[in-house]
């Protein structure tokens, strides 16, 4: 079967994660002959989503394997629920037909996990899409959107006064608050809009005095009440308190521009998870004649000039040879010594993922949620957490999957658990009680390294693509591809929009003869007039 | 090769485009004259319908073949009686209409032929049209024709008023810029919950409600006028009663003034004239010669003697009777005036919630004295709370806000003289004085609430900046004897009504022409004093 395999590509792609793919689809989009590798058996990597038995593999994998935990360590798996569902009690008819009463809550088990395993799509990199961000409009430009679903995020929350809020982001959502009063309203609004309107390139702008403070004081100044800096500051900015004023005006402004395209929010959620977004760049890449080759670990990669100093790089793979001019490679897949120079110590990422049986928050209809905690302990970092439901394909109906993300600071569970047991009941109690908090029956804690800082490679025609950050969108994925693809391909357009099926003609559907003869007449008319 | 993507070029695509055109547009002439010839062949057949449905499937908005439609239908209904296939011939012509929609959901004609068909068939489904309608309105929240659509389909089926409130409601806080949802908002409020014990148009609890509402909405958003406008609306929901103001009897005329315009038949049936306690027959004539006025003169033939009892009796609309008793002011001349009072009357809660508003306007000012929606907003919070005890100050906010919005400066200035004769008017009234002078400072742009004014005899007009269209409004001055209007801003005399002066006085008036003037002075038999 691997003698199937040409030898000889202008582009070899290794790892399947967000980079790896978007630079995969842009040189097979302008034609380039492209390979795309990974060593595992499925696409995306540290991007990747997993269903519940996958999911359960990948644990088994990290802890079993001390060469994984160089990228994701620290792992710490929980159930608060029983192994087996006790029998259930016979219904009586009378009870089943009564529709006025609610059914009782599913006592969920963890046979009832592993048996509905394939309705989970559990992100190891859950992000967001800014409705007008980089990434979207990239969906849109290449045409690669019509791969993908997405859902709008309903609702951003923040933790103000020990409790959950709702945060007003848009003009509806100011109008219809009763959470602050009408002068409130206007001061917000005015704030917002005056953010809207802040150009960078221009001298003499709002800001410009405020380039050494921070965003927090910046508010204050302008007389906003504490709890509209707190909506503007944590929830808007996604920032702390010492965030610099320009950096939570660029926030800010990016938030408020992505409103009003798709929803209430700015916010996008790819259906199925995030995991599906590299897949979406990969089928790009086959459409217009990529290779793939999953399960295909590389062995050595190595550099040989060949005549006129053309330098080619050697891939060894499963005893194959494999020539490329261009070697794209994810960090993680990449051998130490490609790497110069060794990527500064960087602060990692705590993550966590929880399985619950309800929302954090209840609304009418199933929510899509973006929280944003301030820190809890001074000092500490901002966490931000999305939770979502059934609808968006992660998981059976009556549960919500939770992830976390945070900076490191200690490990995973001691950075993020404090936060956790703010929204979730983790007793492991009574799963029928009605209670405030829905009740955790499932935790995940893990560290991952960040690999997300740009690296040099130290061969020339190997490009090093960075791995997952802790940032709440795509946008330095997308960044970093597009610069990666102006190396490989100086001056080409960057995925140009793919056609449509109807705008493709196959070369048997053209007509020939008699149409042919006809234009050649106009062209000889056109000549005649121009003598 | 075959099967390989090929993608048309631009050129290419157009020179397709374009042929395809001059086909359809083959295909539409062909069509369009079948129509027309079958038509004039009286050929009113499913043939017909079938081909004005393919041409308005692609443009909807051809008037004329909706009409030949609606003459198909007409046509065969009279010739078929069968019920179930006019009923599907009905049904397909909905469809039509809803697949012409769909292409343009603001085209007036499909519109107008769903509103004739439901109307012209035996089986409407209201339920069904409700149901398009929010479907439509949930596309476009703000298309006025939808909007206006089902307040007709709501007008037959009659659904509970309280779900189409409570269906305004929500559009709104989808999206508050819309005038159509606040206008149909209106009407309902003063249908679902009218005041009737205390005869106000809207119930405290709903009324406050309400101006909190559009407070939210106006603070959220100030340069949306919908907002606004419904603001406006509400704080002019207030009981009003026409009253009659001045009965003036002299021994030339006989006139009685109403606070706004009453019809004839109204004088004549609820107005009745006593002179010694014995009832004058007359014929009342309105001053301007319409059928609704403010002013109204008695024709009659009885003799004006000195020393006479005179007084007169009317009924309200609410048919409750009012006497005013006339005192004699000078020999031969009796006048006789109500109390009147311009000030709006809200119950004690309205009263409350608008100064409570009022105060957030306040606050709201002293962060940003120069917004102009705040400013007039307080001004007119001031004018509707207490007009007499915030007078001053709303003048000198009117004053500021002609600086501030320039563009809007006559409005301003309009708003000047009437709050300012409002003002006057309650104390020349308790005076026995036959002349009319404003004791104000700013100056007068035009002639509010004038037939209030019509038993004086001098009027003094003197040094304003009336211009020469408030000279038909001088019509209400019956009882005038002089009459100065030197020094304003008249340019023309064109609209100078019939009035019996004995001296008018347009000094200073310098862009009349002395052709007028001359012109004028010959056809007029007063003394005119002019420059």
């Amino acid at each position: 079967m691997d003698d199937d395999l040409p030898t000889d590509f202008q582009v070899i792609v290794v790892g399947t994660g967000m980079v790896e793919s978007i630079v995969a689809a842009a040189c097979s989009r302008i034609h380039k002959n492209v390979l795309h590798l990974d060593s595992s058996d499925h696409y995306g990597g540290l991007w990747a989503s997993y269903n519940f038995d996958g999911l359960q593999k990948f644990i088994k994998e990290v802890t079993s394997d001390p060469k994984k935990q160089v990228q994701v360590y620290n792992l710490i798996e929980q159930w608060y629920i029983e192994k087996e569902s006790p029998p259930e009690e016979e219904k009586k008819e009378g009870e089943a037909e009564d529709g006025k009463t609610e059914p009782p809550k599913k006592i969920w088990s963890q046979a009832n996990f592993a048996s509905e395993y394939r309705k989970f799509n559990i992100d190891m990199t859950p992000k967001l899409l800014f409705s007008r961000g980089p990434l979207v409009e990239l969906l849109i430009s290449s045409n690669i959107a019509r791969y993908a679903e997405f859902r709008c995020v309903t609702r951003v929350l923040t933790w103000l006064n020990d409790r959950l809020m709702p945060v007003p982001c848009s003009r509806a959502d100011v109008f219809a608050t009763e959470a602050v009063s009408i002068v409130e309203k206007r001061m917000l609004m005015k704030m917002l809009t005056s953010i809207v309107g802040y150009n960078e390139e221009e001298m003499d702008n709002e800001f410009k005095d405020w380039n050494d403070k921070t965003f927090k004081e910046y508010l204050t100044h302008k007389g906003l009440t504490p709890n509209l800096i707190h909506y503007v500051l944590f929830a808007i900015a996604g920032g702390t308190e010492d965030m610099p004023c320009l950096d939570g005006v660029k926030e800010c402004k990016k938030f408020l521009m992505s409103l009003g395209r798709y929803g209430n929010t700015p916010f996008l959620w790819p259906m199925y998870g995030s995991g599906e977004l590299p897949q979406c760049f990969c089928r790009l890449c086959a459409v217009f004649g990529g290779v793939y080759c999953l399960n295909r670990p590389i062995d050595t990669v190595a550099t040989k000039t060949v005549d006129e100093g053309k330098t080619v790089v050697v891939i060894e793979s499963k005893s194959k040879t494999l020539n490329c001019d261009h070697l794209v490679i994810g960090i993680n897949e990449c051998p130490k010594d490609l790497v110069s120079p060794e990527p500064a110590e960087t602060c990692d990422i705590s993550k966590a993922v929880f399985i619950t049986n309800g929302t954090i928050m209840k609304s009418e209809k199933e929510p899509l949620t973006l929280l944003r905690f301030p820190p809890l302990i001074e000092g500490g970092g901002a966490v931000t957490v999305l939770e979502v439901g059934p609808a968006t394909g992660s998981c059976p109906k009556g549960l919500f999957v939770v992830y976390f993300i945070t900076n490191k600071v200690t490990d995973a569970e001691t950075d993020l658990k404090p936060y956790a047991e703010k929204i979730f009941d983790m007793s492991g109690g009574d799963q029928t009680v009605e209670s405030e908090k829905p009740k955790c029956l499932w935790s995940l804690f893990y560290n991952v390294k960040d690999t997300s800082a740009a690296v040099e490679s130290a061969v020339p025609c190997v490009h090093v693509c960075s791995g997952p950050d802790a940032g709440l969108d795509f946008d330095r994925a997308v960044h970093q591809a597009e610069q990666i693809f102006k190396k490989i391909c100086p001056g080409e357009e960057f995925l140009p929009r793919a056609p449509d099926p109807e705008e493709i003609v196959f070369e048997d559907d053209v007509t020939h003869g008699p149409e042919f003869e006809r234009e050649q007449e106009d062209e000889a008319d056109g000549d005649t007039s121009k003598e | 090769m075959h099967g390989r993507v090929k993608v048309r070029t631009t050129e290419e695509e157009k020179l397709r485009k374009e042929k395809e055109r001059q086909e359809k547009l083959k295909v539409f002439k062909n069509v369009m004259q079948t129509i027309h010839h079958k038509r004039q062949q009286h050929e009113y057949d499913k043939e017909l319908l079938e081909l004005t449905g393919k041409v308005l499937a692609s443009n909807p908005d051809i008037y004329t073949l909706w009409n030949i439609r609606r003459e198909i239908l007409e046509q065969i209904r009279k010739n078929n009686c069968d019920e179930e296939q006019l009923s599907k011939l009905f049904n397909d012509e909905l469809n039509v209409t809803e697949y012409c929609l769909k292409i343009n959901p603001k085209s007036y004609c499909a519109w107008h032929q769903r509103e004739w068909v439901l109307t012209t068939r035996s089986d409407p489904d209201w339920k069904k049209e409700l149901d398009l309608c929010n479907k439509y309105l949930k596309l476009d929240e703000r298309n006025f024709h939808t909007w206006d659509y089902r307040r007709f389909v709501v007008s037959q089926c009659k659904p509970p008023l309280q779900d189409e409130f409570d269906f305004t409601t929500e559009k709104l806080l989808d999206n508050f810029s819309n005038y159509s949802a606040w206008h149909y908002r209106s009407k309902m409020l003063l249908q679902l919950y009218p005041d009737v014990e205390g005869g106000r148009p809207i119930q405290d609890k709903h009324h406050k409600h309400e101006l909190k509402l559009v407070q939210n909405a106006a603070f959220t958003d100030p340069d949306d006028t919908s907002a606004w406008f419904y603001q406006r609306w509400l704080l002019g929901a207030v009981k009003t009663v026409t009253s009659l103001v001045v009965c003036t009897v002299t021994q030339i005329k006989t006139t009685v003034a109403f606070s706004k315009q009453v019809s004839h038949n109204y004088v004549q049936s609820k107005t009745r004239l006593f002179f010694d306690n014995v009832a004058i027959n007359g014929d009342w004539i309105s001053c301007n010669g319409n059928d609704h006025d403010c002013l109204w003169i008695l024709k009659h033939n009885v003799t004006i003697n000195d020393d006479i009892d005179v007084k007169v009796e009317y009924k309200d609309e609410y048919e409750e009777s009012h006497v005013i008793k006339c005192l004699k002011y000078k020999p031969f001349t009796y006048i006789g005036k109500s109390d009147i009072c311009f000030q709006n009357k809200y119950s004690q809660p309205v009263i409350e919630e608008l100064n409570e508003q009022l105060e957030a306007c306040r606050q709201l000012l002293l962060l940003e004295p120069d917004n102009k929606w705040t400013l007039l907003t307080t001004t007119v919070f001031l004018h509707c709370i207490n007009a007499k005890l915030y007078h001053k100050e709303a003048m000198v906010n009117l004053q500021i806000l002609k600086n501030l919005d320039e563009q809007r400066a006559g409005y301003y200035n309009d708003l000047i003289s009437k709050w300012n004769i409002e003002n006057q008017l309650p104390l020349d009234y308790e005076h026995k004085n036959l002349v009319f002078r404003p004791t104000f400072s700013d100056k007068l742009t035009s002639l509010p609430h004038l037939q209030y004014y019509n038993f004086c005899e001098i009027i003094d007009l003197s040094d304003q900046y009336l211009s020469s269209n408030i000279l038909p409004s001088l019509k209400y001055l019956q009882h005038c004897k002089i009459l100065i209007l030197r020094n304003n801003k008249l340019h023309t005399l064109k609209g100078f009504p019939n009035i019996e002066l004995e001296k008018l006085d347009i000094q200073g008036n310098e862009d009349i022409s002395a052709e007028e003037l001359e012109n004028f002075t010959k056809n007029h038999n007063f003394i005119i004093m002019f420059n």
